[in-house]
């Protein structure tokens, strides 16, 4: 026993550091880099900045690269935290610009009076956010938009869909007493989130409803039969499968939350030309491509850095 | 904004109490049911002991929420899987102490019994068990005190307890409503902690007792 322990326990060993060693490459952290641009241009860095979750990380991403690649010095500072340290960040002028949702904006960062959810159109929210932007001090630019919204989704597997004809908020509501809701912590305790759904959809009332607090575990219970209808955003990667539908909001209860650069006013003014790249970048996306890039960071483990340059090489964004 | 005493108020409230506790005790109890016929088991065999102690250690390194992933489409959501899960996490203390415990018992003891013509059953019930009590109870204790921390995994699972609210607090950026949960599963833990140190006095048998205090002096 004890000749042949030894290079057994050996044997042990190298497995166990072969493992810790797999786990450490694989494990690309969210937060991008803060290396410096590879950009040659002259002049001052530009520091791109970002929220703290996926598709943060990779629009963060794609707006230095695409900087980069249009000739600026370009530095990271990605996951910063939530919309108030960023914004933070970016009125100290320790970032440049970030992307902020139209919506997130108007709620809670800047002084909106009213209501995000009354404006009709995603261009109303656009540009009530853009003005309040321009009026604050230092000043900042909303640029334009992409074209898509990130807001709650409603989804159920698309059997249930077929079989309870659902296809609206209002469908659901009427077949909601046989239907299990899986939700979250945040979502049934904000004002925003259920109490908002119920006031709209008074018929809504679910057989029962899960707390469950881990999007996976969320998506895997309804996908496998555990919960009818989930809650999401519209944007996860998850929903890019087609076992899944997602409800749609006539009454169209949650603002809209589409994502655009906002930029410190004075360094726009000092380089014109941001508007144009960013723009651009901008302009390319769409709802069922942000699906699909947050699926490759949060279900296929891909670094968002990765994706995000893949993405506007494909598109002929950048060389 | 609620205040902390708010969060406490909530009607919920003793609801995620109640089945924080309920899921603490059950996963201990449970997990004492699983691990000491093991120790007892492999009691006189060091290679049963090094294989127990092992297993104990790398079942500590098992990462819960993987385990909640694998019981979901056996378990579902709700109280099943979160037990499962927190049986597993209570299992390795309590396992690696009952069986370091038995096996610590002195050998000439043993022998000595053993030379007294005592059957193996006495010898357990008379000799091991007595004298190992004190460091199982150690290993239930801090398997106690580990799990009613980590009972807030539930809340990944629709297992519900205090775990909660600090989630909800940590997803709102609600200061009070996570302090509000974390406060609660801090309190419990010291209360654990507090019962079982008295509920191990009163269990340990009085002549080891007398023994430490002897020593001390």
């Amino acid at each position: 026993m004890e000749e042949r322990a030894i290079p057994r326990a050996a044997a042990g060993l190298l497995a166990a550091l072969l493992a810790i060693a797999l786990v450490a490459c694989g494990n690309v952290g969210e937060s991008g880099g803060s290396g410096p641009g590879a950009g040659e241009g002259g002049g001052p860095a530009i520091t791109v900045g970002s929220k703290n979750f996926t598709e943060q990380y990779i629009l963060g991403n794609m707006y230095a690269l695409a900087l980069e690649d249009a000739g600026f010095k370009v530095e990271r500072r990605l996951n910063l935290g939530s919309e108030q340290i960023a914004d933070r960040a970016l009125q100290n002028g320790q970032i440049d610009l970030y992307p902020e949702y139209t919506g997130t904006a108007l709620a809670a960062v800047l002084d909106y009076e009213g209501d995000p959810a009354q404006l009709d159109t995603p261009e109303q929210t656009y540009q009530r956010a853009k003005e309040l932007y321009a009026g604050r001090d230092p000043a900042d630019t909303m640029l334009r938009p992409a074209p898509f919204n990130n807001t709650y989704g409603i989804f159920v597997r698309r059997e249930a869909a077929e079989r309870y004809d659902l296809r609206t908020l209002e469908d659901l509501a009427e077949a909601s007493p046989n239907l299990v809701f899986v939700s979250f912590s945040e979502f049934q305790g904000r004002e925003d989130g259920f109490p908002n759904m119920k006031e709209n959809y008074p018929a809504l009332d679910f057989k029962d409803v899960e707390i469950v607090n881990s999007i996976g575990l969320r998506y895997q219970g309804v996908l496998q039969g555990e919960g009818d209808v989930g809650v999401g955003f519209t944007t996860d990667g998850q929903l890019a499968s087609d076992r899944l539908v997602v409800l749609e909001d006539p009454k169209s209860i949650w603002p809209f939350y589409q994502p655009a650069p906002v930029v410190r006013t004075e360094v726009l003014e000092k380089n014109p030309k941001i508007r144009e790249v960013l723009n651009e970048v901008s302009a390319s996306l769409d709802v069922e491509t942000m699906r699909r890039l947050n699926g490759r960071v949060d279900l296929q483990k891909e670094d968002p850095e990765d994706v995000a340059r893949e993405y506007l090489e494909r598109e002929g964004l950048i060389n | 904004m609620e205040g902390i005493l708010q969060v406490f108020l909530r009607p919920q409230f003793p609801g995620l109490l109640l089945t924080h506790v309920e899921l603490s005790a059950l996963a201990v109890a449970l997990a004492t049911l699983v691990a000491l016929p093991v120790a007892l088991a492999v009691r006189n065999s060091p290679l049963g002991t090094a294989i127990a102690v092992n297993a104990g250690n790398v079942g500590r390194a098992v990462p819960s929420l993987a385990l909640l992933a694998l019981a979901l489409p056996f378990l579902g959501f709700g109280f099943a899987p979160s037990l499962v899960a927190l049986t597993a996490l209570a299992v390795p203390p309590i396992l690696i102490n009952a069986t370091t415990g038995l096996r610590e018992v002195s050998g000439e003891v043993v022998d000595a019994a053993r030379g007294m013509g005592l059957s193996e059953a006495q010898i357990l019930r008379d000799i091991q068990l007595p004298m190992a009590a004190p460091v199982v109870f150690a290993g239930v204790r801090t398997s106690a005190v580990q799990v009613v921390a980590s009972a807030t995994l539930a809340t990944f699972i629709g297992g519900g307890g205090l775990g909660n609210l600090i989630v909800e607090g940590f997803q709102r950026g609600d200061e009070a409503i996570l302090l509000a949960g974390a406060i609660s599963v801090a309190a419990l833990a010291v209360a654990t902690e507090a019962l079982f140190g008295a509920l191990e006095r009163a269990l340990t048998p009085k002549g080891l007792r007398l023994a430490r205090r002897r020593r001390t002096k």
